[in-house]
């Protein structure tokens, strides 16, 4: 119960944090991904007005412009860039020492932030691609989007996992943040977010579905707009699954490494 | 400039790079993580296009080895604005707001050229390597490449970072007046991504304004054009002028935006 209020807390704070600055989380939450998504959009119309066919991979062009809208917002919802660097300059600054003494984990502190703030996104900003899919009459079942939204939940658990991870590093070398920006670089290569998984060719496509990074973007998408059925959330539940007990064994590691090196001589 | 002033500012900017690459290999985890990461970016850019045109002959007007060559030209511009300016221009606003500048505006060197290449990124110089690499391998790939077309890449590679870097400066600059103006900061990544993408894939009055008020096409747009597509001097022509323009009026406008600034130092 007291684990639960602590973190209900955690979760409240993010969402108010967050909302403080409302010209910062307008333009992060709706003004960045709205560009972003009529950039693609852009892009799709170019692709099928310059295409032989009326489809491509079996999908017609309204399909793709669904895909492009949903994934410029969803690809909002599913990164961690500020949470992570913000645990990286508590290690890096010292000030760890002061959550490291609260009754509390570390982890749990910067998860439940993380989900506030990502919860609070993702009730305004999905208002938008709901407006325009409606307004344009794009392919979308809105009756999937409770689950899809629920495996995103789960694969923010694994996002900050691995954000756990890389500022444990920050224990050991001081200058971490660019490995932040690679590691997210290297995620949005293969989440989906650049063109569907399922126009890449053989074997990529099996490779990257079955490796739990597209379960932030793709799948919930391709979900959403129709392009795949509900055994493909299951399969993204079953690969976020395996891929957070792996970077759970790999994070309890760092963590405890870290912590013996690390001397709290900071603020 | 006079030559004496040239030269002065030639070995200021020597000592810089001396001073950023000895800063840069303290940390050499970063030094490398760096490189990594643009070179993930790289890939993205490519992976889409390559993708995408497993599925079509062409997007607007090119087929897969001409946008081949756009990336490219994309890379290189890219990376050289990043090894000069980007660490620069990406601290601006937090220098105004901790109030680094007034150290900076009393030196007898012009502000604008301390405050834009103070900060080399060496370990971005590997970046470079890898964009050359990629548009001489494009270049190679191209089925039907008039050779004589590349000196105008010499022109217009220079002329596309100047143009990247006059507008990213100038919503740098906002900072003084805003003190906080990251959204802003924001709005520019978003800009610069339309440059990102061949220009006639957009609607004509956006290409437009892709030539014009944001001349984000003239980074890899227009050096692709020169050596893709049949000459268009006018195009060129106006690059090159407008470029000097808007360099011209980056310095305009920076000395402008100094008349808000209040020092914020302690």
């Amino acid at each position: 119960m007291h684990f639960l209020r602590r973190n209900l807390a955690f979760f409240r704070l993010a969402v108010l944090t967050n909302l403080e600055y409302r010209v910062n989380f307008f333009t992060d939450a709706i003004l960045q991904p709205f560009c972003t998504s009529l950039i693609e959009l852009t892009l799709w119309f170019a692709v099928f007005a310059s295409a032989t066919s009326t489809t491509i991979g079996g999908f017609t062009r309204e399909y793709y412009l669904a895909y492009a809208l949903w994934t410029a917002f969803v690809a909002r919802i599913a990164t961690s860039w500020m949470y992570e660097f913000k645990m990286i300059e508590e290690i890096d600054s010292g000030s760890i020492n002061g959550l490291l003494v609260r009754p509390m984990s570390f982890f749990e502190y910067y998860l439940s932030q993380l989900l506030g703030y990502k919860f609070i996104t993702t009730v305004i900003s999905l208002l938008i691609p709901l407006a325009m899919i409606t307004f344009f009459q794009l392919p979308t079942i809105y009756s999937r989007i409770p689950l899809a939204l629920l495996l995103i939940t789960y694969y923010l658990v694994l996002v900050h996992t691995i954000g756990f991870i890389v500022s444990s590093m920050a224990f050991h070398l001081n200058r971490i943040y660019s490995l932040t920006g690679t590691k997210n670089l290297a995620l949005w290569l293969v989440s989906g977010e650049l063109v569907p998984v399922d126009l890449l060719p053989e074997p990529y496509k099996t490779w990257v579905l079955d490796l739990p990074f597209c379960n932030g973007v793709y799948i919930p998408v391709a979900y959403i707009t129709g392009r795949v059925g509900t055994s493909m959330v299951w399969h993204g539940f079953m690969t976020t699954t395996v891929g957070l007990a792996v970077f759970s064994i790999i994070a309890v590691f760092m963590w405890r490494w870290g912590l013996r090196k690390y001397v709290g001589t900071g603020a | 400039m006079s030559l004496t002033g040239l030269q002065k500012y030639s070995r200021l900017y020597s000592s810089f790079f001396k001073a950023s690459f000895i800063a840069d290999m303290e940390y050499r985890v970063n030094f490398l993580t760096r490189i990594f990461g643009d070179v993930f970016w790289y890939l993205a850019q490519i992976v889409m296009f390559e993708v995408l045109y497993l599925h079509t002959d062409k997007i607007g007007t090119w087929n897969v080895h001409q946008t081949r060559v756009f990336l490219g030209l994309l890379f290189v511009v890219d990376a050289i604005y990043m090894v000069i300016f980007s660490d620069n221009l990406d601290r601006l606003t937090e220098r105004v707001r901790k109030g680094e500048m007034d150290l900076l505006l009393t030196k007898p060197v012009d502000s604008q050229f301390m405050l834009s290449c103070q900060r080399v990124n060496t370990a971005l110089l590997g970046n470079f390597t890898i964009a050359s690499s990629w548009l001489i391998y494009s270049l190679f790939k191209l089925p039907h490449l008039e050779p004589l077309k590349l000196l105008w890449l010499i022109v217009l590679i220079p002329t596309g970072v100047i143009s990247l870097y006059s507008i990213r400066f100038m919503f740098g600059a906002t900072a003084i007046i805003f003190t906080r103006s990251e959204n802003l900061q924001f709005m520019w990544y978003q800009v610069y991504k339309l440059g990102m993408r061949p220009d006639h894939i957009y609607f004509p009055w956006l290409k437009f304004l892709l030539l014009t008020l944001f001349p984000v096409a003239i980074v890899a747009s227009v050096p692709a054009r020169a050596v893709l597509d049949p000459t268009n001097y006018w195009l060129f022509a106006w690059s090159i002028a407008w470029t000097a323009v808007i360099l011209w009026l980056s310095h305009r406008f920076w000395n402008f935006c100094l008349k808000y600034y209040s020092s914020a130092s302690s």
